[in-house]
């Protein structure tokens, strides 16, 4: 604090000079000058502007949650919290620039009045010259952070900010650094020189300089993303619920008359800085998606087409087909929006958590999906015969019912009736893919250990999770009316569930078809009788945070405090809200191989660099892509459920026992 | 080109099945769906619109009013029209009092009012198997018909159409046949497409026309008893080292295999 103080009083002998005197001509020059910045710009707003207000309104949108909104807005756009979070150095470079502006608000307010003789801060007083010596300080700090990113962006070029030199950004950041030099100057200068009233002159037409420029490019966040970060959907990954009046043919993002005036103030906010892009795990393992150019390719189509447009967003592009149907000088948005890059997504979520202005990626992408699933655009081999498994045998590994009865039989797993306290889901991993049947066993034998009751529901479907984040409105509708009918007839209270996708689906996505009854996942379970879970000794366990539990449930200590119950808990190098997808969501588990590198071996590495010897798993995807990913590799390392790992602990306990009690 | 699409209500593949109190027929769930070599000949009518760029796919099936929700499906999936022959779901003309001939006879009087270019079904259907409905049709329609077909070539206003059939041991056989004409269409020829929601909603302004049946004729045949296959042979496990049940094994196959 003495410090500060000692800063403010020696900065105090500088002092702020303004011209003395303005001429008439140059009054009537700075009018007009305004007048151009200030025509231009809004010339330049007027087509934005009208494509936002005129695009569709959000079906069932209202802004509720107005503290959780106010309190967004206050951390990330006030105080800047994810930016410097998530890019600690170039986050806090922005973060002074952004402060710097609200602190120039004013002083920049009266500069402009100044030169009208109307200027109302006063120079006499400790308040008038602290003010302006604050902002001084401040005009430091936006000229080195500024001069920072410049070099940051020109020079060492991140991979995320694209490999086109923006060139905009180089003469933006240059007016920013020149209005903080100007203004810096007349710290220098007496009140009467020639210089001065040069420099004043300089300040305020790069200030006039910038204001046009920001609507035609992503500076257009300043202005955008504060109301964006504020207005955008309740909920992770929300998938709005489609326009089922009679008149309305609503089947999700098929063209610009289905885009949403959210989905179109989220593309204008964009600021291209990538962080979608850096922690996709599509767009860093070879693949067409890249979540930036989703959001940028709705920004051109809008600008191109508008939001009553017809044509439709998504270019369709198939194997082997050069020139793929609507793909065009004219349709330039087919760059960017293709069909190929939208069927690429695992729904990880790691754009939406990473965006900084409110962008929401999924709603987005899952949008575009539905469009071309709802519609029959989309063909596929994989997907037709997911959609079909899931129609007819309600399972999306395509089983017959009958191995699951057979299995329930097999490990006398309790039929539920209404008696138990927990309803123990399967869902199809559990119910028919050996890996999950194992750890569905394993967890039942820890719930057994605990003494809580549970039973299985005789008749199990899907819950739709694949069909719903692949677009498939019917699929996903049917099934999730099946599955409130079937907890309904059951009298289910409480369900646990060894699948994320299951929790999420159920928990959330079902609420557009009715409430289903509580539900959580078997980590959340095991960790409130952690206490009474024995403490085993399994080595260095590597914890993958599922997308599902992670970003989509918030979920990060209790499987955690889990894998510590069983061995050494070791984090990866990206971990919790930071985790890297294993490749199997978004129904991407079901389609065919993927091009590129696969998205499970990137992260094995990942988490094997760790030198744990297991690999710790809280979901029944990741489980099997991990052991397909590890199984071909020299040092295969074990890979289990946390369920399972528990469950060894149990059993070394039980042999332990017994070894006593023969000794 | 206009092409009727007769297609089976038959219960679900998981669907428990258990023999009838009286022995001659089987109860199964209220789970249903479209007997799938049907949804194959429903998909190649379905290809060869799109492929000719015109033409009319009509679908029509017999049953209780629960076969409106194949209907609905065959609509979804991109039929223009269809014809539901209303019967009981039990007793006097129901579907399980008339035999294949009475079920053809039927069909046969909802296809002459349409007088289509072509007409299709499936091989044969889940439940019953006995792969005679399209032939007797055929026959009492006076139409020339192929069975076992793959894939169908047309080419719009043509009086005669190329067919793809399935033999033996991977042989194919292709036909050339004036139409109209009869085909029936094995399963496994088409990528089957997948219902849309955009399908449903258009379905709803779809006209289904709902039949009365001709009167049955009693039964040229009889069902004397249903019955659970039986155990005939239980499994045995061989045990012993490697090489004795090597042994073991070659002496069961030359005994009772032949080998």
């Amino acid at each position: 604090m003495a410090i500060g103080i000692g800063e403010v009083v020696a900065l105090a002998s500088f002092e702020l000079a303004e011209p003395l005197h303005f001429s008439i001509a140059e009054m009537v020059a700075l009018v007009v000058a305004c007048g151009l910045s200030l025509g231009i710009f809004a010339w330049r707003m007027r087509p934005i502007a009208k494509n936002i207000l005129h695009a569709k309104k959000d079906v069932g949108f209202s802004l509720t949650h107005v503290g959780r909104r106010v309190w967004e807005f206050v951390s990330e756009v006030l105080c800047q919290s994810k930016v410097i979070q998530q890019r600690p150095l170039p986050g806090l470079a922005h973060a002074f620039v952004f402060w710097g502006f609200l602190a120039f608000a004013l002083v920049t307010t009266n500069h402009v009045l100044t030169g009208l003789r109307l200027g109302v801060l006063q120079h006499t007083g400790v308040v008038g010259d602290a003010y302006f010596d604050f902002v001084g300080l401040w005009a430091l700090l936006v000229a080195v952070s500024i001069a920072g990113l410049f070099v940051r962006r020109f020079f060492v070029r991140p991979r995320w900010l694209g490999t086109k030199v923006s060139i905009e950004s180089g003469v933006i950041a240059g007016l920013i650094f020149l209005l903080m030099v100007s203004y810096l100057a007349a710290f220098t200068l007496p009140a009467d020189s020639m210089a001065l009233k040069a420099w004043w002159w300089v300040h305020t037409l790069t200030l006039l300089a910038f204001l046009p420029i920001i609507p035609g490019t992503k500076h257009l966040h300043l202005l955008l993303s504060p109301l964006t970060v504020f207005v955008k959907r309740d909920g992770f990954s929300d998938i709005p619920k489609l326009d089922e009046s009679e008149t309305v043919e609503d089947f999700g993002l098929l063209a610009g008359k289905d885009v949403t005036q959210l989905v179109a103030l989220q593309a204008y906010s964009c600021v291209e800085c990538g962080r979608c892009t850096e922690h996709c795990p599509a767009a860093n393992t070879g693949k067409v998606l890249n979540p930036k150019e989703i959001a940028l390719g709705v920004r051109e189509y809008l600008k191109e087409f508008g939001p009553a447009s017809d044509k439709p967003l998504l270019n369709e592009l198939r194997e082997g087909d050069e020139n793929p149907s609507n793909s065009s000088p004219d349709n330039p948005a087919a760059n960017w929006l293709s069909m190929e890059a939208a069927f690429e997504c695992t729904t990880c979520g790691a754009c939406e958590f990473q965006c900084p202005v409110g962008v929401q990626h999924l709603p987005i992408i899952v949008g575009l999906r539905r469009g071309a699933v709802n519609t029959g655009a989309w063909e596929d081999k994989y997907g037709t015969k997911l959609f079909l498994a899931l129609e007819k045998q309600g399972n999306a590994l395509g089983m017959s019912a009958m191995e699951r009865d057979k299995f329930v039989e097999r490990e006398q797993l309790p039929i539920f009736d209404g008696t138990q306290e927990y309803c123990l889901w399967l869902g199809c991993m559990g119910g028919y893919d050996p890996k999950g049947r194992e750890i569905i066993a394993d967890f039942a034998r820890v719930m057994r250990h605990l003494g809580t009751s549970f039973g299985v529901l005789k008749k199990e479907k899907c819950t739709g999770d694949p069909a719903r984040r692949l677009g498939n409105d019917l699929v996903f509708g049917s099934l999730a009316e099946q599955g409130l009918k079937a907890f309904e007839q059951a009298k289910v209270k409480k369900i646990v569930a060894i699948c994320p996708h299951c929790v999420r689906t159920i928990a959330t996505d079902w609420r557009e078809y009715g409430v289903a009854p509580e539900i959580e996942h078997h980590s959340e379970f095991m960790a409130r009788y952690a206490h009474l879970l024995p403490q085993g000794d399994g080595g260095a366990i590597v914890y993958h945070d599922p997308c599902y539990l992670g970003r989509y449930r918030d979920v990060y200590d209790e499987p955690r405090e889990v894998v510590k119950k069983s061995g050494e808990l070791v984090e990866a190098a990206r971990h919790r809200e930071r985790s890297f997808c294993c490749g199997a969501g978004g129904g991407l588990a079901f389609l065919g191989e993927e091009p590129g590198e696969r998205v499970s071996n990137v992260r094995a590495k990942e988490l094997l660099a760790t030198g744990a010897t297991t690999i710790g798993t809280a979901c029944p995807f990741c489980n099997t892509m991990f052991r397909d990913a590890t199984a071909a590799g020299e040092a295969s390392p074990a890979v289990l459920d946390i369920a399972q790992l528990t469950a060894r602990s149990l059993v070394n306990i039980s042999t332990k026992t017994e070894a006593t009690s023969i000794g | 080109m206009k092409i009727v699409v007769a297609v089976k209500q038959v219960p679900e593949r998981d669907a428990p099945v258990r023999v009838a109190a009286d022995g001659r027929g089987v109860d199964t769930g209220d789970a249903w769906t479209m007997n799938e070599p049907d949804a194959y000949a429903l998909e190649e009518a379905l290809q060869l619109k799109e492929r000719l760029g015109e033409g009319e796919v009509v679908v029509l099936s017999a049953g209780p009013e629960r076969v409106e929700s194949t209907l609905r499906e065959a609509l979804a999936k991109g039929a223009d029209r269809a014809l539901h022959i209303v019967l009981p779901e039990d007793g006097a003309g129901s579907l399980a009092q008339r035999d294949t001939l009475g079920v053809a006879q039927m069909l046969a009087e909802a296809v002459r009012g349409e007088s289509p270019d072509l007409v299709l079904t499936g091989l044969q259907s889940d439940d019953l198997g006995a792969g005679q409905t399209g032939v007797v049709l055929a026959e009492l329609l006076g139409l020339p018909h192929v069975t076992l077909v793959l894939s169908v070539e047309a080419s719009a206003g043509a009086k005669e159409i190329r067919v793809k059939r399935e033999l033996e041991d991977g042989w194919f056989q292709q036909i050339e046949m004036p139409v109209p004409a009869l085909l029936t269409i094995q399963s496994g020829g088409n990528r089957l497409r997948y219902a849309t929601l955009m399908g449903i909603k258009r379905a709803r302004s779809k006209e289904t026309k709902q039949m009365d049946a001709v009167a049955a004729n009693a039964r040229h045949d009889e069902v004397v008893r249903v019955a659970m296959p039986e155990r005939t042979r239980q499994t045995e496990m061989l045990t012993g080292a490697a090489d004795e049940i090597a042994a073991k094994l070659v002496e069961r196959l030359k005994a009772e295999v032949g080998i």
